[in-house]
């Protein structure tokens, strides 16, 4: 254990005096999440439309205005005066100009073809280039519409329906987003940290001094990884508490819960890295594969931008593989819901299983290069 | 030929890193058509000296003729006249024998034609395999020579080399050293800094350096005479162990 | 010209590192393929959970209803209470819609059940969007009902989705991740070139050579350039073939475009080069500016939100240009006279970086 324990110290010496380690340490994970706190967003909080009214009835000014009185849209009224042109065409100027997210048409007959028919039609343009902003668009749009049809039908007795949403009333961008920093700068610094460790023992030499050393091969993979879980909470505590006080994220659950799990957390992400730095034949090759190895995954695939059930089913089971794909879940189950342990009983299994696979593997890879020198 | 101008001269130069005086105010002259030797420790200033002779650290005070040119005003015509090769033999690792000399040889201004020349000579020099090697591959005697090889392209004048046989066997070295007197014949001039002190007695002319000064300058055999000593080595500990006591 | 040997050899150098060369093929290919089935707001099978306790059969026609999209996938239906907050807790459905029977003031029946939607807001966006769904379907569906004998609903919306009619998120993101191939490649492959030529000590000869400090300059800028542009053109052609993303603009607006954008890249790399002791150093810059720009830039989601002290740095971030021109030239057709003045911004910055990459690395050389 002594021996061990020498191998910790060593490396927590090795952190703390080279700079670049401290940077990727300490400045660059509170850069990110500051940042990503308040870059990352889907939240549609205003409605820029356009409004081209030939009919200018009464009828049309109740639309019209049922709109106006919504906190998020605003009108701008494309008039045909000044630019003495087509308004429709002016707004679609404005359209593909992006001064507009929608172009709202009513023709000239609506009125009478209310009284007439008992319907009447309009349009609503909407630019779809970014389709998520435009499916919010067309929520708000759709829920007005609705509502003014309800209420032209005195349906508001006959039904009832009400919404609720549990966890992020607001429904803020932030929640979903931060606990998912979180989470993806643990992985990101416990794989670059110990990738570039054993590839860099390697190119100076001093690994053979590791390789004759009376330690087993798991006891220095164990000695290697100690420090690192140690600085990883570290930076997650550091990383949550930014998130609570700063962008002012409750914290519903246990942080005894949310601690236990991001150890195993933590434990998989270092095992990545020694994996990848026993394979890595420079240190440069380490630090890109840690790069790519773990930002693209955990980004992309587990949950933390895109939700998991609308990718394809070969990218769904990708995403089993990746350790953030569970901690995702329990990070902001336990900080946003009060999960508790027992909730995530499977996703604690699959961390322990990657994390001795990937460990397994790292060792095994490690005495083999042992024993090919010896 | 006209032996009066010097090929270097070196006045009151200085460099100071910070508050590190690395090159405390030397002077010497490097005549025309000789061979001088820069001996001293690591740390002692021979690369910093070489290096602002060739322009590549900024002098902090003193200056450097070259052919009579100040270096500080006409460096790009200096240029021309300067080879240079230094520690470590400063070739591109990823590229093939063949395609260094291609390189610097093409920066250097020569026409294809020339480099096709070049490309011939170096192979009647080197077995034809090596050619097509990375130079990463190669063992350090023959980094070395394509290294002198790639500082004469130009034809310069006056060659300066830092350190040129730093991890060579002395088999080679010897074969680099007559290769030295060779281009001594031709009538090229040479500034070549070694620790290996068995080479001193090569050259023309030595200078020691020690602690960015300059401790003794000479002819081999008069520093041999005056002091009595039986090797260089000695003669060396003597001289650098008076100075440091100073 | 010589300048021809310094950016042949660099091109030789960097396909014989077989880092540079995973990156240059193999990374971009993988990126476009990964990031346009995986980067996708599209919101589909979203996981329901149903509680129905209401008698009658509008609750069964409305259930049907919602079974029957692709956006939502009904996991179960259940007459008895549940315990939502303990699904929702274990995450296994994002959604429980709970019918009950609806009565008036007057404690009459009502036709149509209450309707209870609980969402899961921990995904603040797809919850939205999901519970618009919900509200639309379940109400078009009670209104049409309504008026199904012989009335129609009064007032129609029709509704049409411009430059992307079938509302593919991969439309949006699939120019943005051309432009992201072109930003990764010429990063790291400049920003490592210079500090190679420090660490191989291969700086002096090449500083000693008749070379002048513009000339090393451009040599070793535009290898990376070069290879950036190709890949961005392979990128392109994937993106348009492979995920028929629409190119409706002039591909000469976008090659302007890209070689504006590719300086001011280009500039900041070699910055980074400059400051960088080691090649792994100057990966991590390249690596940590990649995605601050990325981030900064409206990639992933708008940049309207951003609040005003961070939008300096969205206003200064090249990326965040190149990615609003190339999302109008490919789905709106757009051309210069639309763009011109975000171009003109877009050189602006291009040049600033050039002069101050190009001043560090003349102090940087005359040391």
């Amino acid at each position: 254990m002594a021996r061990i324990k020498a191998i910790i110290v060593k490396e927590f010496f090795h952190i703390l005096r080279d700079p670049r380690s401290l940077i990727i340490v300490f400045i660059a994970p509170v850069t990110m999440i500051f940042i990503l706190g308040y870059a990352f967003s889907f939240d549609l909080n205003r409605i820029d439309a356009a409004v081209v009214d030939f009919s200018q009835s009464d009828f049309s000014r109740q639309l019209v205005n049922r709109f106006a009185n919504n906190r998020i849209f605003v009108l701008h009224f494309a008039g045909g005066g000044t630019s003495g042109g087509n308004p429709l065409r002016a707004a679609e100027e404005m359209l593909r100009k992006e001064k507009i997210k929608e172009i709202i048409v009513i023709p000239v007959n609506f009125s009478r073809r209310l009284t007439v028919h008992g319907q009447a039609d309009f349009g609503i343009i909407i630019d779809a280039s970014n389709s998520n902003t435009a499916n919010l668009v067309f929520q708000y749009n759709e829920m007005i519409v609705l509502e003014f049809i309800a209420e032209m039908k005195k349906a508001g007795q006959l039904f009832k329906l009400h919404t609720k949403i549990y966890f992020n009333p607001e429904a803020k961008s932030s929640f979903f987003f931060i606990p998912g920093q979180i989470a993806a700068i643990l992985l990101m610094i416990s794989a670059m940290l110990t990738s570039v460790s054993i590839s860099k023992e390697r190119e100076t030499g001093s690994i053979a001094l590791l390789f004759i050393s009376p330690l087993k091969s798991y006891e220095i993979i164990i000695g290697k990884t100690i420090p690192y879980i140690i600085v990883a909470l570290l930076d997650g505590v550091l990383t949550l508490m930014f998130s609570r006080f700063w962008f002012g994220i409750p914290i519903h659950g246990s942080l005894l819960v949310l601690l236990f799990f991001a150890i195993l957390y933590i434990i998989a992400g270092l095992s990545l890295g020694i994996l990848i730095s026993t394979t890595a034949p420079t240190q440069k090759a380490a630090m890109l594969a840690a790069q790519i190895l773990t930002m693209l995954p955990s980004y992309l695939l587990s949950g933390f931008i895109f939700p998991i059930d609308s990718l394809n089913p070969v990218l769904q089971a990708i995403s089993y593989a990746i350790p953030a794909t569970y901690f995702l879940r329990i990070i902001r189950g336990v900080i946003l819901k009060g999960s508790e342990l027992k909730h995530f009983l499977f996703e604690g299994l699959m961390l322990v299983l990657l994390s001795a696979i990937l460990l397994l593997a790292a060792s095994r890879k490690f005495s083999r290069q042992r024993k090919a020198v010896q | 030929m006209n032996q009066t101008v010097n090929a270097i001269e070196v006045r009151d130069l200085v460099k100071v890193f910070g508050h590190f005086q690395a090159v405390k105010g030397i002077n010497f002259n490097v005549k025309q058509g000789e061979i001088l030797g820069f001996l001293g420790p690591n740390g002692a200033g021979k690369t910093t000296i070489i290096k602002m002779i060739t322009g590549l650290l900024k002098i902090t005070s003193g200056s450097v003729l070259v052919s009579g040119l100040d270096n500080q005003k006409h460096m790009a015509l200096i240029k021309k006249k300067l080879g240079y090769m230094s520690q470590k033999f400063s070739l591109y690792p990823l590229l093939t024998v063949l395609e260094n000399i291609e390189f610097f040889g093409g920066i250097s201004g020569l026409t294809r034609k020339e480099l096709r020349d070049q490309a011939a000579r170096i192979g009647a020099q080197l077995p034809a395999e090596l050619l097509r090697q990375r130079i990463q591959a190669l063992p350090p005697g023959i980094r070395q020579k394509v290294a002198l090889f790639v500082c004469l392209l130009s034809d310069p004048e006056i060659i300066l080399l830092d350190e040129p046989t730093s991890g060579v066997d002395p088999e080679m070295r010897r074969k680099f050293w007559n290769e030295i007197y060779q281009l001594k014949k031709n009538g090229k001039t040479l500034l070549v800094t070694t620790h290996h002190l068995d080479e001193a007695e090569y050259c023309d002319r030595v200078i020691i350096i020690h602690n960015g000064e300059i401790v003794w300058q000479g002819e081999p055999a008069e520093l041999l005479q005056q002091n009595r000593q039986i090797s260089i080595e000695e003669l060396f500990k003597e001289v650098i162990s008076k100075h440091g006591q100073n | 010209m010589r300048l021809r040997y310094l950016i042949k050899k660099e091109l030789i150098e960097m396909i014989r590192q077989k880092e540079m060369l995973f990156l240059i093929f193999v990374a971009p290919v993988l990126q476009i393929i990964v990031l346009g089935y995986v980067v996708s707001t599209d919101i589909r099978h979203v996981p329901v959970g149903i509680v129905n306790l209401a008698k009658g059969n509008k609750a069964e026609q409305i259930i049907q209803r919602i079974d029957q999209t692709p956006l939502f996938r009904v996991r179960w239906v259940t007459r008895q209470p549940v315990d939502y907050l303990s699904y929702f807790k274990k995450g296994t459905v994002k959604s429980i819609i709970i019918f009950r029977e609806a009565l008036d003031k007057k404690r009459n029946l009502l036709k149509y059940p209450e309707v209870q939607i609980l969402m899961d807001g921990v995904d603040s966006n797809t919850s939205l969007i999901a519970a618009g769904y919900f509200n639309g379907i379940i109400k078009n569906f009670i209104l049409n009902d309504m008026g199904r004998r012989g009335q129609q609903l009064p007032l129609q919306a029709k509704v049409v989705f411009r430059f992307n009619p079938e509302l593919r998120s991969i439309n949006f993101m699939g120019p943005g991740i051309v432009g992201f191939i072109l930003t990764i490649l010429t990063i790291f492959l400049t920003a490592t070139s210079l500090v190679r030529e420090k660490e191989q000590q291969t700086l002096d000869t090449l500083l000693m050579s008749r070379l002048s400090a513009l000339e090393i300059y451009i040599g070793k800028a535009l290898p990376s350039a070069l290879i950036g542009m190709v890949d961005m053109v392979i990128g392109l052609f994937v993106v348009v073939t492979w995920f028929g993303i629409p190119f409706r603009g002039n591909p000469l607006d976008l090659a302007l475009t890209a070689l504006v954008y590719v300086t001011a890249i280009l500039s900041y790399a070699l910055l980074i080069s400059v400051f960088s002791s080691t090649q792994q150093q100057a990966m991590f810059f390249a690596w940590f500016s990649l995605l601050m720009f990325l981030l900064l830039s409206g990639f992933f989601t708008p940049i309207e939100n951003i609040p005003s002290f961070l939008r300096i740095l969205v206003d200064i971030n090249p990326l965040r240009y190149l990615m609003k021109i190339i999302r109008e030239i490919f789905l709106k057709g757009n051309g210069i006279a639309y763009f011109w003045k975000d171009l003109l911004i877009l050189s602006g910055i291009s040049v600033t970086l050039v002069s101050i990459s190009l001043l560090n690395f003349k102090r940087f050389i005359s040391k």
